[in-house]
């Protein structure tokens, strides 16, 4: 009988026949959601590594901004010639290196990994709603990094005007050598990472709402789900209005249209560009860009409220409070955006009601990390390598956070605008704190994925040493940016207010450089343990979720057999009376009578009746 | 038994996909969205529109997307009656009042140029009449992709679920450029 029906399996997965499986099919253009996670993963630490050893060549400009590194120039060519890197490099470096970190990394790197792997198991869904959709999504991500990486190899180099692209620097060709070639292959590569987002997106939440197994109603997903459930509406309603800001670039780049060019002069010559404003881009950027903080850390944190919930053996504390604030972020986050643009000259009466908006979303965020710390209180707690991470993600939220606050005032923001005070904020919140939720995940459930283990000891040593430069690198930001240091210069030395902060920048390079060192450890760990790790039990967390009744070998369809009925919630750890600290989601309350309380029937009289008379006939009144 | 489990779950397997059409039919709406928003702050900003009269192809061409619509809507109809035939042609209407349609906006732009309204222009609500309505015609692109799927669908005498579910993926995003167009339209007659 099981073999019957797990062959109607590869079936209606995929409406042919046979499932002869080459090479290609299996690991390169493959339509199972879990290898397309891998993949996903893959290349997003590919990614990651590459734009941290970007971010290590500017840091040894800011802290040596004098000194001659002969190396460089053998390896960079004439964008180190003489040994130091050229300012035009240097503006390239940071543009990319932010650009890869935001979207390549903490975008498709977070999302298409864990949503991919964890929507369809944890839901118990054979696959995604478009298995076909989601390979070309991954596809689209791959050649999006392919682009960009090959804006390096370009006679002018790679976009510099930063992530955020504004114009006129974005939008007038010969504005800066990056302006050229390199910003076109970058808004390119920008378009195809927004389809792929899209479908990405698009399909997590088809799947969610649509197939999801027998008893799992909305209110027993685990916050993991609703994570990225609500990150990917996110997305959906974000990232359209940036395709529509990037189109309008392109125009303006490439057909002399002026929607956001006016009044320019080049040397002598007048632009014939009129009457378009800069700002209008911003307010289209923005108004992703602030959804897209978001649809990096939602993911992070969703995937930190269940690892903790696991290793604190308890239950998430405030379970709907955790839905509610995300929720309340998902719709807040699109009223906030004009923070980042307090000092356009808006009206102020405008920028009082951003900074509002902007502090009232704060609050959710506030009821997420109070909640994360209820459910560690008194907790049970095994200090796993991903709950070290999850841990250290809570803390970098906290700390970063509180420099938001800061921010959102718009008459602090006068002042800290465009400082390290900014970098500092999105570095502990973003920076740091998304990447910890990411490695989390991958520490987590790199058994789920690869089927063995990752050598916890050198998890922890990564941990350790990432975890105390992270605050190394990033807290004396703040204070270069409180006496008013602006990000994004070049050398420090050519200010003489600047100076004095020389000392402080070799400290933080020196920092960087430890931290990135630490990720060797990592990067070992994850390549040598998907070969030769230790094998991996079945649930080796002890966990409620559905992903850990699946075989650990990988199948095609996932479950063997029927698709398990949920019965519970996920977080069913540590009930008193059960007979283990943990209570998987796919046993019936029929089993676990000693532990039922009132409330775990709904309002279902029938069986609250029938425990009644269970616990008559069976337990003996107390004392 | 097996094969009846299949189609059950073929079935089942369909409103998935149905729903991803909805979902792309969001954002799209979002990324029109996007450019008419930039059109009323540059408006409010700079105090001007387009300031232009529309030319009149342009109510031709939105009652001829209109019929097509009501062509689309009677070939699924006929479908529901498994009336095959009469499903194939108004597929065929649907399809030629479609290309219709293509044609009129051309000539729609044709009008704006020769009354010098051009799209490399110093007003960017002008240049934004050629981005939405050109946007706008590469989704009819895309819908004419999907009449002609139909189309083959029903030549092909593929099995009355899968016929009706691309037809429905085809109804949904029809009409769905039809409505974005006349919001388009009215938005740009609204607003000059
Ligand atoms: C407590 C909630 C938060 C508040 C009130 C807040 C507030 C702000 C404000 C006002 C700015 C603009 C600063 C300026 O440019 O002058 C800003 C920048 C930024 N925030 Fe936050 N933030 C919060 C949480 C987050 C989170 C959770 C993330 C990401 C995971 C994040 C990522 C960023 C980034 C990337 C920037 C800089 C963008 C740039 O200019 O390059 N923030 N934040
Ligand atoms: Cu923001």
């Amino acid at each position: 009988m099981s073999t019957i029906s797990l062959h109607d399996t590869h079936h209606d997965d995929h409406g042919h026949g046979h499932h002869h499986e080459t090479f290609l099919t299996k690991y390169v253009f493959s339509q199972d959601h879990k290898m397309i996670a891998k993949q996903f993963l893959i290349t997003g630490i590919v990614m990651a590594v590459i734009a941290m050893a970007l971010s290590i060549l500017f840091r040894l400009q800011l802290a040596w901004p004098d000194k001659s590194f002969p190396l460089l120039e053998s390896f960079l060519g004439k964008w180190a010639e003489g040994g130091r890197i050229k300012p035009d490099f240097y503006l390239a470096l940071v543009t990319i290196h932010g650009t890869i970190m935001v979207f390549f990394v903490l975008t498709a790197g977070l999302s298409g990994t864990f949503s991919n792997l964890l929507i369809p198991l944890q839901l118990g869904a054979r696959d995604m709603a478009s298995p076909f959709l989601n390979m070309l999504s991954y596809w689209f991500f791959f050649i999006a990094c392919v682009v960009m990486m090959g804006s390096f190899f370009t006679q002018t180099g790679p976009a510099s005007g930063g992530w955020t692209v504004y114009p006129p620097l974005s939008a007038v060709p010969k504005a800066m050598p990056g302006s050229g070639i390199g910003m076109t292959l970058w808004l390119i590569s920008m378009v195809l990472f927004v389809a792929s987002s899209l479908m990405g997106g698009i399909n997590y939440v088809s799947t969610v709402l649509n197939m999801r197994t027998k008893g799992m109603d909305l209110w027993k997903m685990p916050l993991t789900i609703w994570a990225f459930f609500l990150t990917a509406i996110l997305g959906i309603l974000s990232f359209p209005v940036l395709v529509a800001g990037v189109v309008l670039l392109v125009f303006d780049r490439s057909f002399g249209t002026s929607f956001y060019l006016s009044d320019m002069v080049f040397g002598t010559e007048i632009m014939p560009n009129e009457g378009g404003s800069p700002i209008l881009w911003q307010h289209l950027f923005w108004f992703l860009g602030h959804p897209e903080v978001y649809i990096v850390i939602m993911p992070a944190l969703g995937i930190s409220s269940e690892i903790i919930s696991v290793n604190s053996r308890k239950p998430i504390f405030g379970y709907h409070a955790m839905v509610y604030s995300l929720m309340g972020i998902t719709i807040l986050s699109f009223i906030v955006w004009g923070h980042h643009m307090f000092v356009t000259g808006m009206n102020p009466l405008l920028g009082g009601v951003f900074m509002i908006t902007t502090l009232i979303i704060a609050v959710p965020s506030a009821v997420k990390t109070f909640n994360y710390l209820a459910t560690l209180w008194r907790g049970n707690i095994r200090f796993t390598p991903a709950m070290l991470f999850a841990i250290g993600l809570v803390s970098f939220f906290i700390s970063g956070g509180l420099t938001g606050i800061f921010l959102g005032n718009a008459s602090l923001d006068i002042n800290l605008h465009d400082t390290y005070f900014v970098v500092a904020h999105f570095h502990l919140v973003m920076g740091s704190a998304a990447i910890f939720g990411m490695l989390a995940g991958v520490y987590h459930w790199f058994p789920k994925m690869f089927g063995r283990m990752m050598n916890a000891k050198l998890a922890y040593l990564h941990f350790w040493v990432t975890f105390i430069c992270a605050y190394l690198v990033f807290f004396p930001l703040h204070f270069l940016g409180l006496d008013g240091v602006p990000r994004r210069y070049y050398a420090f030395t050519e200010f003489e207010f600047m100076n004095k902060w020389l000392t402080v920048n070799v400290f933080v390079t020196w920092s960087a450089i430890i931290a990135a060192l630490a990720q060797i450890a990592f990067l070992f760990n994850f390549f040598y343990s998907i070969f030769r790790g230790k094998k991996a039990p079945q649930n080796p967390w002890e966990a409620n979720t559905l992903e850990w009744t699946t075989p650990v070998e990988h199948i095609h369809g996932n479950w063997p057999g029927e698709i398990p009925t949920v019965y519970r919630w996920p977080y069913d750890y540590s009930k008193p009376g059960a007979a283990e600290d943990f209570i998987p989601q796919t046993v019936p309350f029929s089993q676990t009578m000693n532990s039922n309380l009132p409330h775990d029937f709904e309002g279902n009289e029938e069986a609250e009746r029938i425990q009644l008379e269970w616990e008559k006939t069976n337990k003996p009144a107390q004392n | 038994m097996v094969s009846t489990i299949q189609q059950e779950n073929a079935s089942i397997n369909f409103k998935p996909k149905k729903f991803v059409v909805w979902l792309f039919v969001v954002s799209s709406t979002i990324m029109f969205g996007g450019w008419t928003s930039y059109y009323l702050v540059f408006a409010a900003s700079k105090g001007k529109g387009h300031g232009l009269v529309l030319p009149q192809v342009f109510t031709y061409s939105t009652i001829v997307l209109l019929a097509s619509s009501v062509a689309l809507f009677l070939a699924a109809r006929a479908l529901k009656r498994e009336e095959r035939g009469i499903q194939q042609f108004f597929l065929w209407v649907t399809l030629a009042l479609g290309v219709t349609f293509g044609v009129l906006q051309f000539q729609g732009w044709s009008s704006m140029i020769s009354t010098g309204a051009v799209m490399v222009n110093n007003n960017a609500a002008i240049s934004l009449i050629y981005v939405v309505s050109g946007f706008h015609l590469l989704h009819i692109l895309a819908g004419l992709c999907l009449v002609i799927s139909s189309l083959i669908g029903s030549y092909r005498e593929v099995p009355q679920d899968v016929a009706v579910y691309r037809q429905d993926i085809t109804s949904i995003f029809w009409h769905f450029i039809d409505i974005l167009w006349i919001y388009l339209y009215v938005f740009l007659l609204l607003n000059s």
